[in-house]
């Protein structure tokens, strides 16, 4: 490989900039093209019709579904409070709760226009649809044809005339004055820098990845797409944004086969739960999940506390039961399976229309129905799927906005899992922070009238790192670098975390950051690019840790030395903030009911 | 690491380089000679979307297969009742 001389600066103009084209940035791109009087650019570090974290499609999404539940009876009050109790263990933003779950329903409306279906003749539902219990004390959740979701979107956003810009991955953001005017980037072909003007931006970029190393020994075999490495939340940091709850962020998994792992039925944690969890003796840890009798749906009188009542009680049960799972394993018990002896064909067969839909399922159902012959009525399939801290990845972590999605930073909006504090909004919280995010800086693109002065230190600076990594004799590998990162993440921030380790953890961390990269082309060059952003992460997760100092089991955030909850001082969204020096600051926000 | 997973026929792939557009982890390269099957140049970086195969046009010949790595082979038991009694 030759080293390309190019990095030439490319300039562009743009009235509404959306940086990420996964759900979020799509919705925002649509929406803030809907009256087609803007410019409107949508930047991708791979390609729109199959980035981000539902890339290759998924299966559910949860939502307030009003044709349903006001015949049910159960308001979105209701609702909002399930959520806050059973799912986000009290640190729940409800104002962009309210936002998710209230807006959903329209969104899938416009999905339904853009393309996408959700009804089902053999459905018993209002509606016609498939629903299914997720988060929330009823069925909340659609089941659909989400597969083709990243084509319908892409294909709507260049009908309302958006200009998309694939391979270019987003560093900076440049502001003037507080206000954001404009972004930086590397073309992840090319290597040319991308310098964008712009009057409003959305940061969509999605989750924190490749913290953590993965189990199977390889790299890429994550949850979550493998290309997303917190730019995002990487370029508001170093832009003196807040973060919140970077102390929640997962741990590493432990399973044998790492992320390659559809959890066929897993009973209460997806969309699937038709199975139950078994030792190897055949003995019954958790009993199957049994469906919603929509037959009855309006018969009888809804009593919401009942309801969570119940739902909490089960729930609690089946964290307590499936959370003791990793201490049997140090025991030496297991291993443990999901056993489907007890579904039905009907639900063998929605299990399997269901994973086809979501993910890296058609792989996974390929995989193992041709090539290891497996049989859902026979088959037991090794339970991996005891990964509890993974929660904070759903979007608990992130920037910190206003009720309409505005970063510290005029004009600068955050969407979908960008945004911190909605455990588990992932992509209803894509779709309709992105749609709303949209509509707001659309709204403030025509505001403005003119471009504001943009400084182009940064792109220069950027040029300057980019030059110095596809330059000189020697330098390492991304891919060292990387792996030294989750290494650290691993033993020095891991399951039970304390003041010594957490400190030793930041300095080894500056050892990393001293370290000189060395890339032999673009693509290389874009990968070191995706570490020099997982620094970051690992900087706010270790930082974060240090400064929660309580224990806070619902979370698995464990401090050895600070072994208990502390509500009293610390039942707060923690949020971190790099100041002007360089130095970090913490402010604790207090959590409304 | 030295994975192979990514496969081409020969017999069946046009070289449209379709799978190479969209891989979100750029893990494949367009063959220097046009019309031949694209090179895995990346095999360590897939996230095992399936993207390249749901995509291209040829998929149903199996123009591109997806071989699942060694590591992460091997998750069910084959237990024909024995394991749930």
């Amino acid at each position: 490989m030759t080293t390309p001389s190019r990095l030439n600066i490319i300039p562009l103009e743009t009235d509404v900039l959306v940086i990420g084209a996964g759900l979020a940035g799509c919705m925002a791109a649509i929406k803030a093209a809907e009256k087609g009087d803007l410019r409107v650019t949508m930047v991708d570090k791979s390609n729109s019709l199959a980035s981000g974290a539902a890339a290759s499609g998924i299966d559910h999404i949860w939502s307030y579904i009003p044709p349903v539940h006001e015949k049910m009876g159960y308001t979105i009050e209701d609702m909002a409070e399930d959520h806050r109790v059973g799912t986000a263990f009290g640190f729940l933003r409800k104002d962009l709760f309210y936002l998710i779950a209230g807006t959903m329903y329209e969104r899938v409306l416009d999905l339904e226009r853009f393309g996408i279906n959700f009804r089902y003749e053999d459905s018993k539902t209002p509606g016609r649809f498939r629903i299914v219990q997720q988060f929330q004390s009823v069925p909340t959740s659609f089941n659909f044809d989400g597969r083709p979701l990243k084509v319908k979107l892409t294909a709507e956003a260049k009908r309302r005339g958006v200009n998309i810009v694939n391979r270019v991955h987003m560093t900076d953001l440049i502001e003037t004055e507080g206000q954001i005017a404009g972004a930086a980037g590397v073309g992840t072909r090319t290597s040319d820098i991308y310098f964008f003007r712009a009057k409003a931006v959305v940061l969509a970029t999605g989750r924190s990845n490749r913290l953590s190393r993965n189990p199977s020994g390889i790299n890429f075999n994550t949850r979550i797409p493998g290309p997303l490495s917190g730019d995002g939340k990487s370029m508001a940091i170093r832009a003196n944004l807040s973060i919140i709850n970077g102390e929640f962020l997962g741990g590493r998994l432990l399973t044998p086969c790492g992320y390659y792992n559809p959890n066929y039925g897993d009973p209460r944690n997806t969309v699937q739960p038709a199975a139950r969890i078994v030792d190897s003796e055949g003995k019954v840890i958790v009993d199957r999940t049994e469906f919603y009798d929509w037959g009855k749906l309006g018969q009888e009188p809804f009593d919401a506390a009942e309801s969570r009542r119940k739902w909490l009680e089960d729930r609690n049960d089946w964290r307590r039961k499936r959370g003791a799972l990793p201490k049997r394993i140090l025991k030496g018990e297991g291993p443990f399976y999901l056993d489907l002896s007890e579904a039905t064909d009907c639900e063998k067969e929605y299990i399997r229309w269901s994973i086809s839909h979501e993910g890296k399922g058609t792989q996974f159902l390929r995989y193992f129905q041709d090539e290891e012959g497996l049989d859902l009525r026979e088959d037991c399939q090794e339970y991996a799927g005891f990964a509890n801290r993974e929660l904070s990845g759903t979007a608990a972590m992130g920037v910190w906005v206003t009720s309409d999605l505005e970063t510290d930073m005029r004009n600068l909006f955050g969407a979908g899992d960008e945004v911190g504090g909605v455990p588990w909004a992932a992509s209803p919280g894509a779709f309709t922070m992105g749609w709303h995010a949209g509509h707001m800086a659309a709204g403030r693109a025509r505001e403005a009238k003119a471009f504001l002065p943009a400084h182009d230190d940064a792109v220069k600076a950027r040029r300057e790192v980019c030059a110095n990594i596809l330059t000189g004799e020697r330098g390492f590998h991304w891919n060292e670098v990387e792996l030294y990162i989750q290494n650290l993440m691993d033993f020095y921030c891991g399951e039970v975390r304390g003041k010594e380790l957490l400190e030793r953890g930041l300095e080894r961390l500056q050892y990393a950051r001293n370290a000189k990269l060395r890339a032999e082309n673009p693509h290389e060059l874009a990968r070191a690019l995706d570490v020099m952003s997982i620094m970051d992460n690992a900087e706010m997760v270790l930082r974060a840790s240090l400064e929660r100092k309580e224990s806070r089991p619902a979370f698995d955030f464990y401090r050895g030395d600070y072994p208990e909850q502390d509500d009293k001082n610390w039942f707060v969204f923690l949020a971190l903030r790099k100041e002007g020096g360089g130095s970090f600051s913490f402010r604790k926000i207090p959590i409304e009911g | 690491m030295p994975f192979r997973h990514i496969y081409f026929k020969k017999d069946f792939c046009s070289g449209c380089n379709m799978c190479v557009d969209v891989c979100m982890c750029d893990a494949l390269a367009p063959n220097p000679t046009k019309g031949e099957p694209p090179i895995e140049q990346y095999p360590d970086e897939c996230w095992f979307c399936g993207c390249c195969v749901t995509f291209c046009p040829r998929a149903d010949k199996g123009a591109i297969e997806i071989v699942t790595p060694f590591p992460m082979r091997g998750a069910f038991a084959k237990t024909k009742g024995q394991v749930a009694k």
